[in-house]
């Protein structure tokens, strides 16, 4: 295992902030609507891999860029960013938003997207098993739900009310907002999966507070040659919760 | 010497009748249960509020303020122009505040539209406040906050745009776009009703009271910002070329008047309490939700709310925001020190809060009316 170096990079006028590790093909990690939950656990990919995980614009290190209104300016950033790292084609991977963001880029560009794993992801506006309101539940409810075994998240929290984590949480808040708070969900997203038709995993924490594992028939549904993976005993970061998800998944893209 | 004095009464309307177990509920905003809402009650409650508003302008207060809140025992007033135009009718005198309605959740047209309506119907009574709007208000609407202060300004460039130059004219903008902005009919007063920005301290709308040389009323904040933001808008709109005329600084504040200063605490203080513990219980979430406040701000209220725990003081309370509370020598003499201080001559002042009832607020205005005010009149009387 090899330990991630980071590089700032100007894209498109946007810091971004991009941690690499490892060698081999690009696997290139898309994080969710919050960074709390950080990307220690990708060291297990980078034995087989060169590891890639930028912070979206918003987020985490990276800068902030009020026009970024609508996922598809993420997805204009990945491609200039991928340009600027020379990755022309990757594994790409995501979790819950990060995952609605690699299903996106991936309609689009899918000739560049060899294999994409889709943890847990956001998008899909199922009404029978809906995902909680990320924006109307309040963010110190969210995080004792993101997994199982709360012990993991732990460390990741400050002991004493800190109001540079409290302004940090606040801004990844507003990012999301920004994306979420009058459209949760696009209704034309749905008809364009069927563009998904290079290998995919769909990974979904058996105990998922946030977005159901019962939405997985309704992505399967969309893309048939998908393959699930249900992760016993796991929440809704399964990868977190059960730290062999981290070789499963592996397994899958080599 | 400036202007004489000018007192306004501030109206909430809430809806008082509370359930028994209503301490069980987080807040009484945004998702408080609407079943406690009892039509029947509000129509009494209205029937109440509007004869003291009606007293009021009888008294000779020089204008009456209504206001905009949602989803919340806090107010009845969700769409402030309905009252407005029945108040018009019923009263002859006072100027009608509407203090107002927040521009993000109408199209502006529309907004400018029913203001000239009402500023025509009252023959210029009207008088406008345009608000952002509370946290607790994009909880309640369809519109997102993040965008909401970009949204605001270009809703008032509109609405200003309409007002001041003869239609039609275009308007193509982020949010709206006009191609023939002709809104029918136009304001009775020229070039518009008198116009300010209510806010709670927010740097960004204090520069755009300021840019746009609009008056400014900051409300719910402790004394000391209030004079300081007081003092920030003279600055920054003196940059912008305006000067900031004392009337155009109304001063929020909570008065009651009885004989005597015990018998004023003993009639005053448990509804005053009632309306901070009860009434305006919100939470942080409702307060600040996602882009409403820049982090910086977010920041530094919610250290502030930190220690603001604990208990109702009403002596802290007191001394910390604008309230008097007393005999008519003691109010008239805290509001003429606050005059003085925030240099303003225009006093806004709430006299109903809470569930106090009906003869509480008619005593309360009448003796504010013919023992208060002839003393921090120059004209010695009642307007």
């Amino acid at each position: 295992m090899s330990k991630f170096v980071r590089e700032e990079l100007m894209v498109n006028d946007v810091r971004t902030v991009v941690h690499t590790a490892g060698k081999g093909d690009p696997l290139v990690f898309f994080h969710g609507g919050g960074t709390v939950d950080g990307f220690e656990f990708a060291q297990g990919w980078t034995d087989q891999f060169k590891v890639i995980v930028p912070y979206h614009p918003g987020f985490g290190e990276s800068g902030d860029d009020p026009t970024f209104t609508d996922i598809h300016d993420y997805v204009l950033h990945y491609l200039e960013l991928f340009d600027m790292l020379k990755i022309d084609t990757m594994y790409l991977t995501g979790i819950s938003l990060g995952g609605y963001l690699a299903a996106r880029f991936a309609i689009e560009h899918r000739h560049r997207v060899r294999k994409l794993v889709l943890v847990a992801p956001y998008g899909l506006d199922v009404k029978e098993h809906p995902a909680i309101d990320l924006i109307a539940t309040p963010g110190e409810q969210i995080v004792p739900k993101l997994v199982s075994n709360f012990d993991v998240l732990k460390k990741n929290l400050p002991e004493k009310p800190d109001m540079d984590f409290v302004g940090a949480r606040y801004r990844e808040a507003t990012t999301f907002a920004r994306l979420f708070w009058e459209h949760p969900f696009d209704p034309k997203f749905p008809r364009h999966l069927y563009r998904l038709t290079m290998p995919v995993l769909i990974v979904w924490g058996q105990n998922d507070k946030v977005i159901p594992v019962e939405q997985v028939p309704y992505w399967k549904a969309r893309i048939p040659q998908a393959e699930v993976m249900v992760v016993p005993g796991a929440g809704h970061i399964a990868y977190l919760d059960k730290l062999d998800t981290v070789g499963a998944i592996a397994r899958f893209l080599k | 010497m400036g202007a004489d004095i000018r007192f306004n009464v501030m109206h909430f309307m809430p809806f008082v009748h509370l359930p028994e177990d209503h301490k069980d509920y987080k807040t009484t905003w945004v998702n408080f249960p609407n079943k406690f809402y009892d039509p029947e009650k509000g129509y009494d409650l209205y029937q109440q509020y509007f004869e003291q508003l009606v007293l009021a302008d009888r008294l000779g207060f020089d204008a009456i303020v209504l206001n905009e809140h949602h989803n919340t025992v806090y107010s009845m007033m969700a769409t402030p122009n309905i009252l407005a135009s029945a108040l018009i009718a019923q009263t002859r005198n006072a100027r009608i505040c509407v203090w107002g309605v927040p521009p993000n959740f109408m199209l502006p047209n529309r907004l400018a539209e029913e203001y000239a309506i009402l500023d025509v119907l009252s023959k210029g009574r009207l008088e406008i406040a345009f608000p952002l709007g509370t946290g607790m208000e994009y909880w309640s609407h369809p519109v997102s906050p993040v965008t909401a202060r970009e949204k605001f300004k270009e809703s008032l460039k509109i609405i200003l745009q309409a007002w001041t130059s003869d239609g039609p004219t275009t308007h193509y903008g982020n949010f709206y776009t006009y191609r023939f902005l002709n809104p029918w009919p136009r304001p009775y007063q020229k070039p518009h009703p008198p116009c300010y920005i209510v806010g709670s301290g927010s740097p960004e709308t204090i520069e755009l009271a300021a840019e746009l040389g609009l008056g400014y009323s900051s409300v719910f904040v402790p004394q000391k910002v209030a004079q300081e933001l007081n003092q920030r808008l003279r600055e920054r709109a003196a940059h912008y070329g305006h000067t900031i005329r004392p009337e155009q600084l109304p001063l929020l504040n909570f008065v009651y008047v009885a004989e005597t200063q015990e018998e004023a605490e003993r009639e005053y203080i448990i509804h005053l309490q009632r309306f901070f513990e009860d009434y305006a219980r919100s939470s942080p979430q409702w307060l600040a939700p996602p882009g409403y406040l820049s982090v910086e701000q977010l920041k530094i209220r919610s250290a502030g709310a930190d220690k603001m725990h604990g208990g109702f003081d009403f002596k802290a309370i007191s001394g910390s925001f604008f309230i008097a509370v007393g005999t008519p020598e003691k109010v008239a003499n805290l509001i003429g020190e606050w005059t003085e201080r925030m240099g303003t001559n225009h006093i806004n002042s709430v006299m109903h809060v809470a569930d106090m009832p009906h003869w509480k607020a008619v005593k309360n205005l009448t003796l504010f009316a013919e023992q208060v005010m002839p003393r921090l009149r120059k004209s010695g009387g009642a307007r």
